[in-house]
C-alpha cells in the first residue's frame, strides 16, 4: 500500500507532463484549450465517485449503525464538494476560452452547480444537528434519498434540454470518441485522481475517528 | 395463502393508518389554518407584486410564455416552501410526535403527510393559476397540459418536502434548513415544470417532460418510502 502511494507521486507527474506534451489538441477547440479534458472529466469523475461512496456508506451506516461508515460517508461528501468546485472552476476556465465567459447557465455547467448546492446542504444539515446518532442517521437518510434524485440533475435534466458542453466520455453512440494517446492520458488521470481520492478520504476518516474518540 | 393474506392486510393497513393521518392534519388544519392561511398570503403578496410590476401590458409578446411560466412557478414554489415544511415542524413543536410515532409506521405517516401537503399545494395552485393568468393577461393554449404538469409536479414537490421537513424538524434553524437542503433536490423538478408549462402555453403536448416528471415522483415516492424509518423514528 505504502509502495502504491509512493508511485502517485512520478504517475501523476508524468499525467501532468503527458497531458501538455503527448496528445495533440483536439479538432474544433480554439488552440489548445481541449488539454482541461485531462484534469476536468476527472475531477468531475471524482466528485460523483466520491458521492456515491457517500452513499454506499449510508446505507452501510443505516443497516448497521457502525459510526465508521458515518465518518466515512461525511469524510466522501466533503472531498466531493472540494472536486466539484474543481470541476466547476476548470469548465469555467474552458468556458471563457470557447464561449466568450466564464459562466453561461449551460444545463451541464447548472446541473453540477446544484450538485455542488446538495452536497454542501448535507454538510450544513450535519452542522444543525448535535446529537451523533441522530446525525448519522439524518445525514445518511438525506445522502441516500439525494443519491436517488441525483441521477436526475446529472444524467435526466442536460440531455432533455439543449446544451454546448462536448460530448461527453457516456454519449448517445456509445463509444469514447478519442485517439489512442488522449485516451491513454485521459484513463492515467482519472486512475491518478481516484488515488489521490482514496488516500484522502482515508486520512480524513481516521482523523474524525479520531475526533469522535477523543470527544467520546 | 395466509401469507399472502396477510401481506394484503398490511398493506391495507398502511393504507388506511396513511387516510387516517391525511384526515387528522386537515382536521388540524381547518381549526387553526395556520400552513393555508401562511401559504395563501404568501401567494397573495407574490400576485400583488408580479401584477404590479409587469401587468398584463408589460412583457413583450416575444419570450412572453417563458417569463410567465418561470414567474408562475417561482410563485408556486415560494408560497408552498411556507406551508408544506409544517407537515413534521409542528408535531415536534406541539409535542405529539411521540404519540404518533406509536401509533403509526414511519411510512404511513410520511405517505399521510405527503398526501395531505399533495391536496394542499394543488388548493393553492387551483387559486393562485387562474389569478396568475388574469392579471397578467396571460394565455395557456392548452389549459389540460398545464393541469397534467402541476399535478405531477405538485406531487414531486409535497412528496420530496415532506421527506425533508422529518428530516429538518428535529435540527436547529429549521426554516433556513429546509429551503437549504430543499432547492437543489427540487431544482431538477421545477425546471422541469417550467419547461413543461411555457409548452403548454403554447398548445403543445410536453410529453418526454411529463414522462421525466413522472419519474421524478416515482423515486422520490419510492426514495422516501424506504427512508422514512431512518428519517421519522427515533
Amino acid at each position: 500500500m505504502k509502495f502504491l502511494k509512493l508511485l502517485l507521486l512520478p504517475g501523476m507527474a508524468a499525467m501532468v507532463a503527458s497531458a501538455f506534451l503527448w496528445p495533440a489538441p483536439a479538432e474544433g477547440f480554439l488552440g489548445e484549450s481541449s488539454r482541461i479534458v485531462f484534469f476536468h472529466v476527472p475531477c468531475a469523475w471524482t466528485a460523483t465517485l466520491a458521492f456515491l461512496v457517500a452513499a454506499g456508506y449510508s446505507g452501510a451506516y443505516l443497516a448497521r449503525g457502525n459510526p465508521w461508515h458515518d465518518d466515512v460517508a461525511a469524510a466522501a461528501v466533503r472531498l466531493g464538494v472540494v472536486f466539484a468546485v474543481l470541476a466547476l472552476v476548470t469548465g469555467s476556465f474552458f468556458a471563457k476560452i470557447m464561449w466568450g465567459s466564464y459562466w453561461n447557465w449551460d444545463p451541464r455547467e447548472s446541473s453540477f452547480l446544484l450538485l455542488l448546492f446538495l452536497y454542501g446542504a448535507y454538510l450544513f444539515l450535519r452542522s444543525a444537528i448535535d446529537d451523533p446518532t441522530r446525525r448519522g442517521r439524518i445525514s445518511a437518510a438525506y445522502a441516500l434519498f439525494a443519491g436517488v434524485l441525483m441521477p436526475f440533475l446529472v444524467f435526466v435534466a442536460p440531455r432533455v434540454t439543449q446544451s454546448l458542453h462536448p460530448q461527453t466520455v457516456i454519449n448517445p453512440q456509445g463509444r469514447i470518441l478519442m485517439d489512442t494517446p488522449t485516451k491513454v492520458v485521459f484513463f492515467a488521470g482519472l486512475a491518478g485522481f481516484s488515488a489521490i481520492f482514496v488516500w484522502m478520504l482515508s486520512l480524513d476518516a481516521r482523523s474524525s475517528r479520531l475526533a469522535r474518540l477523543e470527544s467520546a | 395463502m395466509s401469507q399472502g393474506a396477510g401481506t394484503l392486510s398490511a398493506e391495507t393497513g398502511l393504507a388506511r393508518r396513511a387516510f387516517a393521518i391525511c384526515r387528522k392534519d386537515a382536521a388540524v388544519e381547518l381549526r387553526r389554518r395556520v400552513a393555508a392561511a401562511s401559504v395563501l398570503f404568501f401567494a397573495a403578496a407574490c400576485l400583488t407584486l408580479v401584477s404590479f410590476a409587469i401587468g398584463p401590458f408589460g412583457l413583450p409578446a416575444e419570450g412572453r410564455d417563458t417569463v410567465c411560466s418561470a414567474l408562475l412557478w417561482i410563485v408556486l414554489f415560494f408560497s408552498a416552501a411556507t406551508g408544506l415544511p409544517r407537515a413534521f415542524v409542528r408535531e415536534e413543536e406541539s409535542g405529539t410526535a411521540l404519540a404518533l410515532r406509536r401509533v403509526a409506521p414511519a411510512a404511513a405517516v410520511l405517505a399521510g403527510k405527503a398526501l395531505f401537503n399533495s391536496i394542499l399545494f394543488l388548493a393553492i395552485a387551483v387559486l393562485t393559476v387562474p389569478a396568475f393568468a388574469l392579471l397578467l393577461g396571460w394565455r395557456i393554449e392548452s389549459p389540460l397540459a398545464l393541469v397534467a404538469v402541476l399535478v405531477l409536479a405538485g406531487v414531486g414537490l409535497s412528496i420530496v418536502s415532506t421527506f425533508l421537513s422529518a428530516l429538518v424538524a428535529r435540527a436547529s434553524q429549521k426554516s433556513v434548513l429546509f429551503v437549504i437542503v430543499s432547492f437543489p433536490l427540487v431544482a431538477p423538478l421545477l425546471l422541469g415544470a417550467i419547461a413543461a408549462t411555457v409548452a403548454a402555453s403554447r398548445g403543445e403536448i410536453p410529453w418526454t417532460t411529463l414522462r421525466v416528471l413522472v419519474a421524478y415522483d416515482g423515486a422520490a415516492a419510492c426514495g422516501a418510502y424506504l427512508l422514512a424509518s431512518a428519517a421519522w423514528d427515533e
